[in-house]
């Protein structure tokens, strides 16, 4: 090959240097002023694409709770809930959504648009005591982004986002009524590292609509499988609030909570009550699941008063609609 | 094997594409092969980054080769590749943040994927600049090409799907009325296909190889 030739005909030529090129003192000098290069290309990179990642990780944070809040579905299609069976798909139509049966994937600013107008910040207290961000003179975006690692629910204040129905606006003087639903912003551990996602309560307090884990470091294909839609899927329907074993549940008393089991709900529990508030485990990832299930049991414990007014009122929803 | 001519610079693409391809012939970079090739978009993200992360740090290895002492050769190499690696990583997490998060770890894994630092040492730092960018261009897509073709299989017979969208007709499928028609094959989605995949792809080379 000529290439070769030329190749150690420049070697031999350059003996002098070659001698040099292998000093100590050139290698260091080499090395440090490689690094210093590489170090510059990457600070610099990460400057300038630090504002994109920060909309991108808002945006999918934003898509995740409207995945749990069943207002979006998986591949990116809008979703309404007309009271019969599950939710359809729909198209943005002059602001409205229309159900349609084929795919429409939302564009982002339709996305952001609905978020605004279906999903309303609220602050709950220790007594269950509803208030929106104006009223309680709190700046939304600085709580949002202050508590996000140490969990809302360790806040005096704590975070929940009222789903509200295709129909209403968000004026209601009574914070309680008119909801679709409930999204309680979540915390805990996995087996590696914090994990953040939505579980989503509809209007009663005790029925799961959906949920999401947003943000998390698992295993990929083993603890990651808590990201992942046939997971998820497993808990629309289930109950937050356990079941004693005639099937009624005490709001005051009951233990709350999902619990992760290892291998098969109908395994562990059988036809027990207890297996509605309860999700197949995944293979590999028991550590994971322990993690879910803690982080259910301490969030949600902190929103037992709060979850009880939903209930409370509900049931007066219902009476009053009935008689 | 090889049909590398130093006049026509564009062999050094061609010979990697099938004579010198880095999975069938070199049998470098499986790990990868196995892990991303469950969905087709997955596949061909991990084959275009791969391409990119090849042919520049190869560029830039043969760049400095002249200049690098020995000693510290191989340091100087994934020094290389991890600055493009994490160029990569971070411009999928700015505008591609839903395929950012399916593959998760195996973007950052590039850098040790053996077949980026085998063209830089077998290769980049023996030949110019350009050669050794169409080199690990060519390794790159290659590998991308291997990739596609296992993705596209797992993907059809796993999910009935191609890049997302349904080409099995949804009809054909078992029913609670038809139990006995078509189901998806859940080997398939598994990585343990991919090794077999692989292993029918290396076979059926080898065998076209001989003729």
């Amino acid at each position: 090959m000529p290439q070769e030739y030329t190749e150690k005909g420049e070697r031999s030529v350059s003996e002098q240097q070659l001698s040099d090129k292998n000093s100590n003192s050139y290698t260091l000098v080499f090395i440090t002023v490689l690094s210093i290069i590489a170090a510059i290309i990457l600070s610099l990179l990460a400057s300038v694409l630090e504002a994109p990642k920060v909309v991108a990780k808002d945006l999918d944070r934003s898509r995740q709770m409207m995945i749990a809040a069943n207002i979006l579905d998986r591949e990116g299609s809008f979703l309404i809930d007309d009271g019969k069976g599950k939710p359809k798909k729909a198209r943005l139509e002059n602001g409205k959504l229309v159900a349609k049966s084929v795919d429409n994937i939302a564009t982002q600013e339709q996305l952001l648009g609905i978020y605004k107008d279906r999903l309303q910040p609220l602050l709950v207290d220790s007594a269950g005591k509803l208030t929106t961000f104006e009223a309680a003179h709190i700046n939304e975006q600085e709580y949002v982004s202050a508590h996000r690692k140490m969990g809302y629910y360790k806040q005096p204040l704590k975070l929940i986002y009222k789903i509200l129905p295709q129909e209403k606006n968000n004026s209601d003087k009574e914070l309680y009524a008119n909801a679709a639903g409930w999204v309680i912003p979540m915390n805990g551990f996995g087996l590696w590292d914090a994990i953040y996602g939505y579980l989503a309560i509809a209007s009663d307090g005790i029925t799961v609509l959906g949920m999401t884990w947003y943000d998390h470091k698992e295993t990929p294909g083993l603890g990651a499988n808590i990201a992942d839609a046939y997971w998820q899927e497993f808990f629309p329907g289930k109950k937050i609030f356990q079941q004693d074993a005639s099937g009624n549940i005490d709001l005051n008393t009951a233990p709350l909570g999902i619990t992760v089991v290892r291998g098969k709900v109908s395994e562990v529990y059988g036809s027990s009550s207890k297996a509605n508030s309860a999700i197949d485990g995944m293979a590999g990832a028991t550590l994971t699941g322990n993690g879910v299930t803690d982080a259910y049991t301490d969030v949600l414990k902190a929103y037992r008063p709060f979850l009880k007014h939903v209930n409370a009122s509900y049931s007066t929803n219902k009476k009053e609609a009935t008689s | 094997m090889t049909h590398i001519k130093a006049e026509q610079p564009l062999s050094y693409l061609t010979n990697q594409l099938w004579g010198g391809n880095q999975i069938l012939v070199a049998i470098l970079g499986i790990c990868s092969a196995l892990g991303v090739t469950n969905r087709l978009s997955v596949a061909v993200t991990m084959g275009l980054a791969v391409s990119f992360v090849t042919a520049f740090s190869s560029f830039f290895v043969s760049l400095l080769r002249n200049i690098t002492p020995d000693s510290v050769r191989m340091i100087t190499q994934l020094t290389i590749i991890s600055v493009f690696v994490i160029i990569i990583d971070q411009f999928l997490q700015a505008y591609f943040y839903s395929i950012s998060k399916v593959m998760s770890v195996f973007v950052g894994l590039i850098i040790t994927n053996c077949l980026v630092m085998g063209r830089a040492e077998g290769m980049a730092k023996n030949v110019p600049p350009i050669p050794a960018f169409l080199d690990g261009l060519g390794a790159g897509l290659g590998y991308a090409g291997v990739l596609f073709v296992i993705g596209a299989i797992r993907e059809l017979f796993g999910f009935g799907q191609l890049f997302g969208y349904q080409i099995v007709p949804l009809h054909w499928y078992a029913s609670l009325e038809f139990p006995d028609a078509y189901e998806n094959l859940s080997i398939m989605v598994s990585p343990s296909a991919a090794f077999f995949l692989l292993g029918g792809m290396i076979g059926i080379y080898n065998w076209i190889d001989r003729k």
